[in-house]
């Protein structure tokens, strides 16, 4: 067998040293071609010493180590490295993928190592689509379909509001006007985007021109001409419905 | 103006009204006949239901117009309506039975005078019937909304402790310290044992002070210290960061872990995924009437679609709770990159 090449990627420099040092003990012949702190240096890294293997931390800056996972599929073998995290050890277990948890105790280290041995030499590796599989997986959690935050201009500065803050939403000319428990700001977006953007569940459309937070309706009242008003929680003015939406209320 | 579930509740309510009427009407018209009351029972029922009924209409119209009356308010309508109601009801009695009206008015005043009468007094107590009923149903309306306000609020109190909980040490970053401080304690035993000084420091502030209400921004920000100055270990040149705590405002009275979260935020969301790492300013100000603690990060900032902060979203949950809407957790970009939050609390 040649010499065995591999690379580590980390972003805390104590755990890379770690593990090195683990590695020198239950593998001295393995030769480490490469440290890397963030993502990309991992992939400028695997491209130009082409290891054998690379230990890949999870939660790196830049590219994470699945991403560099993907990017590198089929070009060396992946073991990656993680603190505490039941998902991704969960997953790694069901699609049968080498993972070492930190920190690295040695037992582990060997066993994980002789596989890599065995490996190295039939050239065995982790699938793309396992791979894709994996990051579908543990992606769930990193943004959302759904609008979360607004950015509003606020005297210099852009504020945050979060959805949930928001009372109403009332159309202007080209923005719209958003209403909170602590005032009104502008949001640089037409309502129809808002109708788009935000949760449908949390969100109505009660008219052409205004959106409104379900959990701020105290009530919804038929006037003397018959047309839909909604009265607000946390404010004394009412909210027309259009015909066109009053099937909303319906359920209710 | 209701919605259509009070609308049904209040016809319900409305069909149950005029079905007693009747049977009261009914009972009222066995029991003048029994008396001897009046020329036979027919006459007595079509007198008993018109006046009845008409009263009944008269008080519920009365009430239409006048929307939840005062008491002297209610007096009065009931003053006006019940007189009106009976007179009116004397008259379409009249029509029904067949008599002429103005002939009983010259020939029989007694009577009309006696039907006035029994209806007032009859309508009286009935009304009065209707009336505790309906204050009966309403206390136990208040009591039920007070009860479930109660029991709503007695939850969030509880949801936000076991937030609270769960806050203080997360086990990603417990088992992440740990192997920094196993390898360091090869490579570097004496920065080693600083590490374990420093998550000594955080464990204990952190496990002891939830068990108390109240502690002071002192002690919360040495648990601040003792978490960046992990944080400092593990990211080396990535993390800059200053506190800037007047010394006087140290004994501030003030709930714990709620800048903490702050500045988990701003390392987990901001530093952490930038690859050069920034600056984390925590700052503290008091203002007249408020304390107000600022945590400035110049990292990768939210993102619109970002479910990222649920630390900052069980912070607005406490602060909430804690001071009951008094505080404010305001988010601003950081020039020229990363988050500013700002936290404001009324003290006095």
């Amino acid at each position: 067998m040649s010499d065995v090449k591999a690379v580590i990627a980390d972003d805390e420099a104590p755990l890379r040293q770690f593990l090195r040092a683990r590695l020198a003990e239950v593998w001295p012949e393995l030769i480490i071609c490469g440290e890397a702190k963030n993502g990309r240096e991992a992939l400028a890294l695997v491209e130009q010493h082409r290891p054998h293997i690379a230990f890949l931390d999870i939660k790196m800056p830049g590219l994470t180590g699945m991403e560099v996972a993907e990017r590198i599929a089929g070009a060396c073998r992946v073991v990656f490295v993680t603190a505490y995290d039941e998902y991704a050890v969960d997953a790694f277990e069901k699609e049968a993928v080498d993972y070492l948890l930190k920190p690295v105790s040695k037992e582990r280290l060997e066993k994980t190592v002789k596989r890599l041995k065995e490996d190295v030499e039939t050239g065995a590796n982790v699938p793309a689509e396992i791979l894709h599989r994996l990051m579908a997986r543990l992606s769930g959690d990193e943004g959302s379909r759904h609008l979360q935050y607004l950015r509003v201009q606020h005297g210099d500065g852009v504020r945050l509001i979060h959805v949930d803050d928001v009372i109403y939403f009332k159309a202007e000319d080209k923005y719209t006007t958003v209403i909170t428990r602590e005032g009104e700001s502008l949001v640089r977006k037409p309502i129809k985007e808002l109708a788009d953007e935000l949760d449908p569940e949390k969100f109505w459309q009660i008219h052409r021109g205004a959106i409104v937070n379900v959990r701020s309706i105290a009530r919804v009242s038929r006037s003397l001409t018959g047309k839909g008003v909604v009265k607000l929680k946390e404010r004394s003015e009412t909210l027309p419905v259009s015909n066109r939406y009053m099937h909303l209320f319906k359920q209710m | 103006m209701k919605t259509a579930m009070e609308l049904r509740l209040d016809k319900k309510r409305f069909l149950t009204s005029l079905a007693l009427t009747v049977v009261f009407n009914t009972i009222i018209a066995l029991f003048l006949t029994h008396l001897g009351f009046g020329s036979g029972l027919y006459i007595n029922f079509i007198f008993s239901q018109s006046i009845g009924l008409c009263m009944c209409a008269f008080i519920l119209a009365g009430h239409y117009f006048v929307k939840r009356p005062s008491i002297p308010g209610h007096a009065l309508l009931l003053l006006v309506a019940m007189p009106a109601g009976a007179a009116v009801g004397a008259f379409v009695g009249t029509q029904i039975a067949g008599f002429s009206f103005s002939e009983i008015l010259r020939g029989r005043p007694a009577f009309f005078i006696q039907m006035l009468f029994i209806g007032i007094l009859f309508g009286t107590m009935i009304t009065y019937f209707f009336f505790s009923r309906e204050r009966i149903s309403q206390t136990e309306k208040q009591l039920q909304e007070e009860q479930i306000k109660r029991l709503t609020l007695e939850k969030k109190t509880l949801e936000t402790h076991l937030k609270l909980l769960q806050a203080q040490i997360e086990p990603h970053f417990l088992f992440n310290t740990l192997s920094n401080i196993l390898s360091l304690l090869e490579s570097d035993p004496t920065k080693g044992k600083a590490m374990i000084e420093d998550l000594t420091r955080y464990l204990r502030a952190s496990l002891s002070r939830t068990r108390d209400r109240m502690t002071t921004l002192g002690q919360e920000m040495d648990l601040v210290r003792a978490y960046l100055d992990i944080y400092k270990v593990r990211m080396g040149e990535r993390l800059r960061y200053t506190l800037e705590v007047p010394e006087a405002l140290r004994d501030l009275s003030f709930p714990p872990m709620l800048v903490q979260p702050l500045v988990e935020n701003a390392l987990k969301h901001g530093l952490e995924p930038k690859i050069e790492g920034g600056n984390i300013v925590v700052k503290v100000e008091q203002d007249t009437d408020c304390c107000r603690v600022s945590v400035a990060d110049t990292g990768a900032g939210l993102l619109e679609n970002s479910v990222a902060g649920i630390g900052l979203a069980n912070v607005r949950e406490r602060l909430e709770v804690i001071f009951n809407g008094k505080a404010h957790l305001t988010l601003e970009e950081n020039q020229p990159s990363g988050l500013k939050v700002t936290m404001e609390i009324p003290c006095e």
